[in-house]
């Protein structure tokens, strides 16, 4: 009943219903859209990262093998542990300049993330891996030859033997389409491509659809240490595949214990830097979230204010009519809650629709989670500031002697 | 029978303190018509809320039926209120929302209302001679329609007391006759206690108790069986 009786007073004052409705939903849409956001990049990592099997070994606190160097005579005493079958070393460089295009370009996230297409943005920057040609051969479960693509749509080829210390190049679909001619036409084998000062040749072009693993550039690690300065008794980082995949952590320890100073981590683990940035990115989230539910408080308290000051006299005929206190309590609390709940129903839906929309348009592996838990939170977090804003109304409403509301609200 | 004894009430308006009642006493006895007259401001419609429990005597004290009105607790006035006391306001005081017949509802609208009582809003929109007009919104009603389904709400939950401020107040005079009409004959069929705050002295008739307010003293109150309408002036019998 007292839903009923809510809603007919919302519906009688539509245009503040409306503005309400508008003034809650705005920060619900922003709110559900950054953590989708959030949720996306996290996928995106989980995703990429996911698909890469072995150990990865790099020098102790390094985030990343870009940030990583170790002996090159290493190898030889990973290879002597029981249970590696292969320790791959690998050089990781970020990229000079590519085409001409230095690699820390002013573009910025945004403009990264809102591409399919070519662009010059944050996760545009390319990084640079020396491969060790002949243990690479040797591994199962690498991801590169798996994802050159098809001939037909001029993939080319995987390094080979004959690549080694020649200025060849593997490069990504998307760094292909980033590089184009003067006619707009992508970069194919066959092409050059000059990083740095140098002219490399592209001898395969590969896919992995994730911009994180999309943004590298393979060659031998003889040619890579030649462009990237790096001296030939340093690598970056080994991976590194086990004989038993189902023991890689017991490798992966009996790999620090012999080796000092450095960190046997399965690829998985690179996880957890991303993780501390994501987690720093939701704590800004949270921040937001923090600041649009109090412009959705002061929003739901001005116009649920703005009702109940001028409904003095109905407040005052129902309580002559018998309605305590706690009736119009729950009263002025039963709209604030429903016209919340609308706001959220709204913000979610337009959420959830703007969050597909963005899908058609975000590349690089990004995929914006659209979930029911999503749906479920906007609405939640919309009804308890419908409920927070609605309070202070409802009390003060509530408050009134009957005979000074109907005195005060009959002047 | 109500009674009032030694009844004060005090406003606080910004730093001063306004005493609109000082000192009324009064009884009205059960099933009659009371009207409480006097000219602006001199405290009818404060007396009529203090008898309504809208609001507590500054002092003194107000018994209904044998309670005191002004020692209970708020949930007692709260039930007070809705089970013993029908309201009628100069203004109407309709919700603008709801229909007529959900206005009358309007006592029962925080829970289910029973079916019992929708059948008894029914009846009483009907008796009042609104039957075809149950579903219309007040803003598609008159004034003298508005104030029939006013005098329906009060009567719905069958109280013990009718309370009206100025009924007429905002109807023409052939609407306003036919308000007072319908108010005394469901009065005296349902033999409730009426008590009536007006400027207008017209509706009064013999047996009519009256209680003559001035600058929130009683200055006169009783029944005068001599009394033929309109031109009361002072022949009120000195009680």
């Amino acid at each position: 009943m007292i839903f009923h009786f809510a809603w007919r007073n919302l519906t009688t004052r539509p245009l503040r219903t409306i503005l309400g409705l508008v003034g809650l939903s705005i920060p619900v849409l922003g709110v559900l859209g950054l953590f989708s956001l959030s949720g996306g990049l996290r996928g995106l990592v989980t995703d990429t990262l996911g698909r890469i099997q072995g150990v990865m070994v790099v020098r102790q606190g390094a985030p990343t093998p870009v940030f990583s160097d170790l002996s090159a005579d290493l190898g030889a005493t990973l290879e002597k542990i029981p249970g590696v079958r292969v320790a791959a070393p690998e050089v990781w460089k970020v990229a000079p300049a590519v085409e001409g295009v230095a690699a820390f370009s002013v573009g910025g996230l945004a403009k990264g993330l809102w591409s399919k297409g070519p662009s010059k943005g944050f996760f545009d920057i390319s990084v640079v891996v020396g491969e060790d040609i002949a243990s690479h051969r040797r591994l199962k479960n690498a991801i590169g030859p798996k994802a050159i693509l098809p001939p037909e749509q001029g993939g080319g080829r995987y390094l080979e033997p004959g690549d080694r210390g020649r200025p060849h190049v593997i490069i990504s679909k998307r760094t292909a389409e980033m590089h184009r001619d003067a006619a707009g036409v992508p970069k194919r084998v066959g092409d050059t491509l000059r990083i740095g000062d140098k002219p490399f040749k592209i001898v395969g072009i590969y896919e992995t659809k994730s911009m994180i693993l999309d943004a590298v550039i393979l060659m031998d690690i003889e040619t890579a240490r030649a462009l990237l300065g790096v001296s030939a008794d340093t690598v970056s980082a080994y991976y590194l595949e086990m004989d038993d995949p189902s023991r890689m952590g017991q490798v992966a320890a009996a790999i620090e214990a012999a080796a000092p100073n450095v960190s046997a981590m399965r690829v998985s683990e690179f996880q957890a830097p991303y993780g501390a940035i994501l987690d720093q990115l939701d704590t800004l989230l949270l921040m937001t979230v923090s600041l649009a539910l109090a412009v959705g408080v002061v929003g739901i308290v001005n116009t649920m204010l703005m009702s109940t000051t001028e409904r003095f006299v109905e407040f005052g005929v129902l309580r002559a009519n018998g309605w305590s206190r706690a009736d119009i309590l729950a009263l002025v609390t039963a709209e604030s809650a429903t016209l919340a709940l609308m706001a959220g129903l709204l913000g979610s839906v337009l959420a959830l629709a703007g969050i597909e929309l963005a899908n058609q348009f975000v590349g690089g592996g990004v995929r914006l989670p659209v979930t029911p838990g999503l749906f479920v939170a906007g609405l939640g977090l919309s009804t308890a500031t419908g409920l927070l804003g609605g309070l202070y109304p409802a009390w003060q409403a509530s408050q009134l002697v009957p005979m000074d509301a109907i005195r005060i609200g009959s002047r | 029978m109500i009674e009032a004894t030694d009844v004060h009430k005090t406003f606080r308006r910004g730093e001063r303190e306004v005493e609109v009642l000082r000192g009324i006493s009064c009884r009205i006895p059960k099933g009659q018509c009371a009207f409480v007259v006097g000219p602006s401001g001199s405290g009818k419609s404060t007396l009529l809320y203090l008898l309504g429990a809208l609001d507590r005597p500054t002092r003194g004290a107000i018994r209904v039926g044998g309670q005191d009105l002004s020692t209970m607790t708020e949930a007692e006035r709260d039930a007070y209120r809705r089970d013993r006391v029908g309201f009628i306001f100069q203004s109407f005081n309709l919700m603008q929302n709801l229909t007529a017949l959900e206005n009358v509802l309007i006592p029962f609208r925080m829970r289910r209302v029973p079916k019992a009582a929708r059948r008894a809003a029914i009846e009483l929109l009907a008796e009042v001679g609104l039957e075809e007009r149950m579903n219309h919104r007040p803003y598609q009603m008159s004034g003298g329609e508005q104030q029939r389904v006013a005098i329906a709400r009060a009567l719905i939950k069958d109280p013990s007391v009718i309370l009206a401020d100025e009924p007429a107040g905002e109807l023409d005079s052939r609407n306003g006759d036919e308000i007072y009409r319908i108010l005394r004959r469901l009065q005296s069929a349902r033999r409730t206690t009426l008590v009536v705050v007006t400027h207008d002295r017209r509706p009064i008739v013999a047996d009519d108790r009256i209680l003559e307010i001035q600058d929130g003293r009683l200055a006169g109150s009783g029944v005068n069986p001599n009394i033929t309408n309109p031109h009361l002036g002072h022949l009120l019998v000195r009680s």
